[in-house]
């Protein structure tokens, strides 16, 4: 028999370092990190410092990104939660589900954050506006996590460790849970960059985040309304790389972790 | 230069391949006569597909091509996945080739398209010309794709692994049409991956598929050594005693939602099958893709819950037994997978995985215990113990099967279930694993149930066979007798494509959610009457051991005793 395969430096590298280095092999999501970790510093920085256009930019940009954060974060553990429910309750109920949550990903949801803006008034608060943003992300998430899932749990070693008689509960705890982590958390990344979406978009027309609270989109919208090309690009430019940044890493995501779409 | 030099499609002198830091394939040379079906096999990633492309001026960048490669007239190459363009439907792709190769107008091509099409003999080829590639089978994809390269009229056709997805079956009786053709027009073809599935029993060239058989091994190519003939296996004694395992009627299905009716549908995998195996017995379950060999394999293990019958390991009911009865009995029975790499949790060690597996089934063990248990399996497969801390993704497939005999052996099984164990392996890996387990077998007096697709293989681990067609038996009798005078066509089929010889059946089978009626072999039989269609058979004896569910075999047998018994 030959030696076990390759006597390369990276032949004792376990399987979560290769999934990180997978990632990191996709150029726009390595891209987009290397962004995303500049803009964070970036963002704290400005709060510290602050002043002129830039500084201005970047502390709107600190309310968009904690806003879409939390419902990113949200949407993400609702999607998650529908899917995994409807997995664990048998097929009948699994249909009754996700047949749902597949019609609403074909929807313009994005629109219904406005229209909620709009329907709570000026006096709404932070968070039923942060709400109904997660309600909007959930849906694709919970759509992608079900598929994930179903794949899991149609892999061998499942089998392989049913017939090795282990218990139920075990392969759930074991293998289920360990295996599900990277293709969940490519499911559930989706959710950050609609959710940074749909607030950005309802707050240029004025109807995303309350008075008080500016974000990207509401600099950007006022700046459009005053026509101060220099204000706007601040804000425009920071939202546009924020979220290429987040789809690339997502892409990448999805191509290093996911076990249904990704090309393995 | 003489004249027959002139006529060589395929001349090659001293063909090397380097990148900048390796020599891919050194100094090859051979030729091509027209007509003549060159077969190029080699272990995987010996250089086969490199060669093609490299014949077919397609190298990849970064290689450097030297020494000289003399084409005369015009090659085609037909890669590995048989790519068609997928927008188009057939008749498109086939006249835009041929007014591109031959100037040939549209009429005239699509003619030529369904004649090729019928070499292959697919029926209604004509109508066939509409269709877009999703919408024909793998096999009929295959046989379109050749068939294109074919109408071209090429003088060499470069074909690399060609339908190596497609059952034995179909890939031999397609790949004997493609050589007799060849042979016909006078084309060179060079057939390059393993058209053999056996490395060791079938050549293609006793069996006159291929003219010349060449092997690339280390980047250079041999003639293939004269093999001596493997001795016949030692005839075992017919093991007796009561049965340890017994099937009953087992019957699995996969229910399809409800049709617009509101009739519940099922998918009918398993068909109430009964088999019954006594301690060290040895069965092969054989048949093609979807005739239930692996469903129920795995329902015997419970692994795939059945809807009818019974499944009993030492007298005790699987499905009714408690869970303490039902360790017990999942210690006795064992799997291999058939794809062992899949077969192991990517996230855990090896190690962690035989721990696991032998704290499961063998609770009262001591963990000193274990650890030299876990390394005497290692032993036993051939693996250095230093496996036990590397994850199965810096596996290679040979070692991941190893793997997973290793961890099957664990528990100190008595019955072995195998589910094409030997499917991702090649060559003499493939041969040396089916030796290994074979060993083991016989050391460890381990009931063998070896389900694979490959009939030469299955009679050669297995002391019995059992030919299964859509979830039924078909045909049932020892090995020696099934390998020598099967009775069923499709058997004879099954151990004619293991042999390279084309095999005489027609078509394809048929869809499981539409089988038909009476006999479901009956519309791809070449023995089939009016009856067959009527009723199904019955499994019944035609001599001593030996069972046939065919109602023409039944008749000759019948026949033959009367006539003071001279089967034929």
């Amino acid at each position: 028999m030959h030696g076990p395969a390759g006597t390369d430096s990276h032949w004792r590298d376990g399987p979560w370092q290769k999934a990180g280095q997978r990632l990191t092999a996709h150029r726009p999501a390595a891209a987009g990190l290397t962004v995303l970790a500049a803009l964070m510093l970036a963002v704290a920085a400005g709060l510290v410092a602050g002043g002129g256009p830039v500084g201005a930019a970047l502390a709107a940009g600190h309310q968009s990104l904690t806003f879409a954060l939390f419902a990113g974060l949200g949407g993400a553990a609702l999607g998650l939660l529908w899917a995994a429910t409807a997995v664990a309750l048998g097929e009948r109920a699994e249909r009754a589900m996700m047949t749902p949550a597949t019609a609403l990903t074909g929807l313009p949801l994005a629109l219904a954050l406005p229209l909620a803006g709009g329907l709570l008034g000026p006096e709404r608060g932070l968070a039923p506006m942060a709400v109904v943003t997660a309600l909007i992300a959930a849906p694709a998430v919970a759509v992608v996590a079900r598929d994930e899932l179903r794949a899991l749990l149609r892999r061998e070693f499942l089998s392989a460790a049913q017939a090795a008689g282990i218990a139920n509960g075990r392969r759930l705890r074991r293998h289920i849970l360990p295996n599900a982590v990277l293709p969940l958390a490519a499911a559930a990344w989706t959710a950050l960059p609609r959710a940074l979406m749909a607030e950005s978009l309802a707050s240029l027309l004025g109807l995303g985040l309350p008075e008080g609270v500016t974000g990207w989109g509401t600099a950007i919208g006022a700046a459009a309304r005053a026509g101060d090309a220099v204000a706007l690009a601040g804000p425009a430019l920071l939202l546009a790389l924020t979220l290429w940044a987040l789809h690339g890493v997502g892409d990448g995501m999805r191509l290093a972790f996911s076990t249904t779409g990704g090309h393995r | 230069m003489s004249g027959s030099e002139e006529r060589t499609p395929l001349r090659v002198e001293g063909l090397s391949l380097l990148t900048s830091r390796d020599i891919l394939l050194d100094r090859l040379s051979f030729a091509v006569e027209p007509g003549e079906v060159l077969a190029l096999s080699g272990d995987a990633g010996a250089g086969k597909t490199l060669l093609l492309r490299a014949l077919a001026s397609l190298a990849p960048k970064g290689i450097t091509v030297l020494g000289d490669i003399h084409i005369r007239g015009r090659r085609i190459l037909v890669t590995q996945d048989g790519a068609l363009d997928p927008l188009r439907p057939l008749g498109a792709q086939f006249t835009e080739l041929l007014a591109h190769q031959s100037g040939m107008d549209e009429r005239t091509a699509l003619r030529r398209a369904a004649e090729a099409l019928e070499r292959f003999q697919v029926p209604a080829a004509a109508r066939r010309l509409a269709l877009h590639p999703h919408e024909l089978g793998e096999a009929m994809r295959w046989r379109a794709a050749l068939a294109l390269a074919m109408a071209a009229e090429p003088a060499l056709l470069l074909a690399d692994a060609p339908a190596a997805a497609l059952d034995p079956t179909q890939r031999v009786r397609l790949l004997s049409d493609l050589a007799a053709w060849t042979r016909e027009a006078g084309t060179a073809l060079l057939l390059a991956g393993r058209p053999q599935p056996d490395p060791i029993q079938a050549d293609p060239v006793h069996s006159g598929l291929a003219d010349r058989r060449l092997i690339l091994a280390q980047g250079r190519l041999e003639a293939p050594e004269e093999e001596p003939t493997p001795a016949p296996p030692p005839v075992e004694p017919a093991p007796s005693g009561p049965p340890i395992l017994s099937v009953r009627d087992l019957r699995v299905a996969f229910p399809l939602g409800r049709s617009w009716r509101g009739e519940e549908r099922w998918l009918t995998v398993v068909d109430g099958l009964s088999i019954e195996l006594a301690e060290g017995e040895t069965l092969a379950l054989l048949g093609e893709t979807g005739s239930g060999k692996s469903v129920l394999a795995r329902a015997i293990l419970r692994l795939v819950p059945p809807v009818g019958g019974q499944v009993s390991w030492l007298g005790t009911d699987l499905a009714a037994a408690p869970p303490e009865a039902m360790r017990r009995a999942r210690r006795d029975l064992q799997i291999l997978f058939p794809d062992p790499l899949a077969a192991l949790d990517p996230l855990m060690t090896i190690g962690a995985q035989l721990a696991e597996t032998l704290e499961s089934l063998r609770p009262t063990r001591s963990p000193a215990d274990r650890a030299a248990r876990m390394a005497e399996a290692l032993e036993e497969v051939g693996l250095p113990t230093a496996v036990l801390d590397l994850h199965p993704g810096s596996l290679r497939p040979a070692e991941a099967a190893r793997a997973g005999l290793a961890r099957a052996l664990l528990p100190e099984p008595r019955l072995l279930v195998c589910d094409e164990p030997a499917a991702t392996l090649d060559g003499a890996e493939r041969a040396d694993f089916l030796a290994l387990l074979q060993a083991i077998r016989r050391r460890r007096r381990l009931a063998l149930l070896y389900a694979t697709q490959d009939a030469a293989e299955g009679l050669r681990m297995a002391r019995r066979g059992l030919v299964l067609l859509l979830g039924r038996i078909v045909e049932s009798a020892d090995s020696a007798v099934l390998a020598a005078g099967a009775r069923h066509p499709y058997s004879r089929a099954l151990v004619a494509a293991a042999g390279l010889v084309r095999p005489a059946l027609h078509g394809d089978p048929p869809s499981p959610l539409r089988p038909p009626t009476g006999c479901a072999l009956r519309l791809r039989c070449p023995l089939a009457h009016d009856g067959c269609a009527q009723v199904p058979p019955s499994l019944d004896p035609v001599a001593p051991g030996h069972r046939v569910a065919c109602h023409v075999a039944q008749d000759e047998a019948q026949d033959g005793a009367q006539s003071g018994g001279k089967a034929p």
